[in-house]
């Protein structure tokens, strides 16, 4: 009954959306220019990944060159496609569009969150490149399945309705599915994919019955009619606005599964471990700005109105997630473990920015997420850098940091920075991104909260500082022969360096491009 | 009550028909049928293998790969057919984006049958 008497409520405003809709239906004759000038990074991306597939796919098992290996080759190819995408990103004169019957929309923010992912995947890619060899990732499915987890990620940051949105997301996660599987002969890496995949097609599932749930309400998945229907606040029929609170309910569980926020993090650090490295520095650098955009689009923005059925679910998950972040990264002795409960701690205070919902809150948060992404950028290339003879196969432990500072004085300075910046310590970009956060979180009136992540970033920072005291004043047991640095590695090292000290230095480009990207959604 | 009729009358319709061919098909068809059951008649079907073993023993990984691309292949079947149907609905947009799907598809194939998936010794 609560259906019918919404509907008659809701169907003489539908109309008007219909006749409103019918004007942009599918035609060859209302497509312009401007819809595949918008497009044109993910046509072009789309047309590369097909025809690197079939390249591969006629090299790699053609007798007649004697069936080569030639990832390195592909991962070359990737690499060039990313950049040029990147290139197309970059050179986009449109400003604000939407587009395929207002499935897709184009704006600032979107624009700077595609060439922010681009760009971060060219640097995972050119991290791992030496790497791939020690790996023994011998298959080229591989590149051409991260080249489609990011051709998801960029069509899942402009999806503009719910069904694009749905098919965004399982895309990029499919690929990141089987990307977390990709080492055939090792029982951890599938033992993480399939637990990545039972997780994450459960959130999906709570997404998807979300999505049901507001469109039996309202009979419509396009976020702008969303917003037209809930931008007044005359929806006061109490089922139906209990019903809407439901599936905004789910909607914001799976958006937190996605992002491994405390509740739900349980599949995070065991999905790190197991996965290949290059595959861990995939997930751990890039989805969580896509799935950050949209969601404050569709929190912030769409379903602005409805603010404090999720607002409590999200302070909640932010307190637990620095919890579970600060106390069980205490006890890790894996690097990458103690990584993914590193991510889970940075993923409570951006929620404690999300939740703050306000301008300088979304502004904190795409600041803190930048630096937090150049970040760990240099972490995860330091983590590569630490190979000898002794550890190459085995996984990294605490004690393969020790004595860094002697062999190598210039990495464990590089480790020293970074870990510092991670733990928010003055000089600084990291410290600057945690000062917004708190000071959004306090003018928004979240006292608590924000003590108790204030608290804890100091049981966080402890960990941080005694990985920097195991760099500088602890001593192997036993010598190995070091592996020498790559080139792409100590590049990215010096890049990511640069940038986190001149971010504190001059954060005005920084605030700037964050500013804009807020902007879009209030 | 009248706007549930009005808009859920033909699926209520659709429910009833097909709960009652269902019924009509299996009742038929066990009541008509000539039946001399045996064991191999009555277990269940699953190919190749014998469906009351131990899960753990090894199996063989080609028997998936094919039910996954038939799986693929059949949604394509599924696609074209309401696309058949419609296609005088949909303008020359609706036909070339099929169009596309299928080229995409074919390079799929194509992808599948150089690595050897289709092969099966």
């Amino acid at each position: 009954m609560d259906f019918l008497l919404l509907s008659n409520y809701l169907l003489p405003r539908l109309d008007l959306i219909e006749l409103f809709n019918l004007n942009q239906f599918m035609d060859f004759s209302l497509l312009y220019a401007n819809n595949f000038k918008m497009f044109l990074p993910e046509i072009f991306l789309t047309t590369s990944i097909l025809i690197l597939t079939l390249h591969a796919s006629f090299i790699a098992t053609s007798r007649f060159l004697g069936y080569p290996l030639i990832s390195k080759s592909i991962n070359s190819l990737c690499i060039l496609a990313l950049s040029l995408t990147f290139l197309l990103a970059y050179n986009n004169s449109i400003v604000f569009m939407t587009t395929y019957q207002n499935t897709f929309i184009f704006d600032f923010l979107t624009l700077n969150v595609k060439q922010i992912i681009l760009l971060g995947s060219l640097f995972c890619l050119i991290i791992s490149e030496p790497n791939l060899i020690r790996q023994k990732i011998n298959n080229f499915e591989y590149f051409i399945l991260l080249l489609c987890a990011v051709l998801g990620l960029m069509l899942l940051v402009s999806s503009y309705d719910m069904i694009s949105l749905y098919l965004s997301i399982e895309l990029q996660s499919l690929c990141l599915y089987v990307l977390s599987a990709s080492k055939k002969d090792s029982s951890f890496s599938t033992e993480a994919g399939l637990k990545y995949f039972i997780l994450g097609s459960f959130s999906s599932a709570l997404l998807l019955f979300g999505i049901s749930l507001l469109y039996g309400c309202t009979g419509t998945t396009n976020f702008d009619n969303f917003y037209l229907i809930f931008s007044e606040t005359s929806v006061n029929d109490i089922a139906v606005v209990s019903l809407i609170k439901k599936s905004l309910l789910c909607i914001s569980v799976a958006f937190l599964f996605k992002i491994a926020a405390a509740p739900f993090h349980m599949w995070s650090p065991d999905v790190y471990e197991g996965s290949p490295i290059s595959s861990t520095i995939f997930f751990a650098v890039i989805p969580k700005i896509v799935l950050f955009a949209i969601f404050l689009r569709l929190f912030q923005n769409i379903f602005s109105n409805f603010e404090e059925t999720f607002l409590f679910v999200l302070i909640f998950s932010s307190i637990a997630s620095v919890i579970v972040g600060s106390f069980v990264a205490l006890k890790q002795k894996k690097l990458k473990r103690l990584l993914a409960y590193s991510s889970i701690n940075h993923v409570g205070y951006l929620l404690l920015a999300f939740a703050s919902n306000s301008l300088e809150g979304t502004q904190a948060l795409f600041f803190y997420l930048i630096v937090y992404m150049i970040t760990s950028l240099c972490v995860w290339s330091i983590f590569l850098s630490l190979n000898t003879l002794l550890n190459e196969q085995k996984s990294k432990t605490l004690v393969d940091l020790a004595s860094v500072a002697i062999l190598n004085p210039v990495l464990g300075f590089t480790a020293m920075v970074a870990l510092f910046s991670l733990a928010g310590v003055p000089p600084l970009a990291g410290f600057f991104a945690k000062m917004e956060i708190f000071i959004s979180a306090l003018s928004a009136s979240l006292f608590w909260p924000s003590l108790i992540a204030i608290l804890l970033s100091v049981i966080s920072s402890y960990y941080y500082i005694r990985l920097i005291k195991t760099v500088y004043f602890e001593v192997k047991p036993e010598f190995s022969y070091v592996i020498p640095l790559n080139r792409s590695c100590s590049f990215t090292m010096g890049t990511m360096l640069f940038f986190l000290v001149y971010f504190f230095l001059n954060p005005s480009l920084l605030l700037l491009l964050t500013q804009k990207m807020t902007l879009c959604l209030f | 009550m009248s706007f549930l009729i009005e808009e859920y009358f033909s699926i209520l319709l659709l429910l009833l028909v097909s709960v009652g061919l269902a019924c009509i098909i299996l009742g038929a068809s066990y009541f008509l049928g000539i039946q001399n059951p045996d064991t191999e008649k009555l277990s269940v079907y699953e190919c190749g293998f014998d469906p009351y073993e131990d899960s753990r023993n090894k199996f063989d990984v080609r028997f998936y790969l094919i039910a996954i691309l038939f799986i693929v292949f059949d949604l394509e079947a599924m696609f074209l057919f309401p696309w058949a149907v419609s296609l005088a609905h949909i303008s020359s947009m609706g036909f070339w984006t099929m169009v596309d799907f299928l080229l995409e598809l074919v390079i799929g194939f194509v992808y599948i049958w150089r690595i050897g998936a289709l092969e099966w010794e």
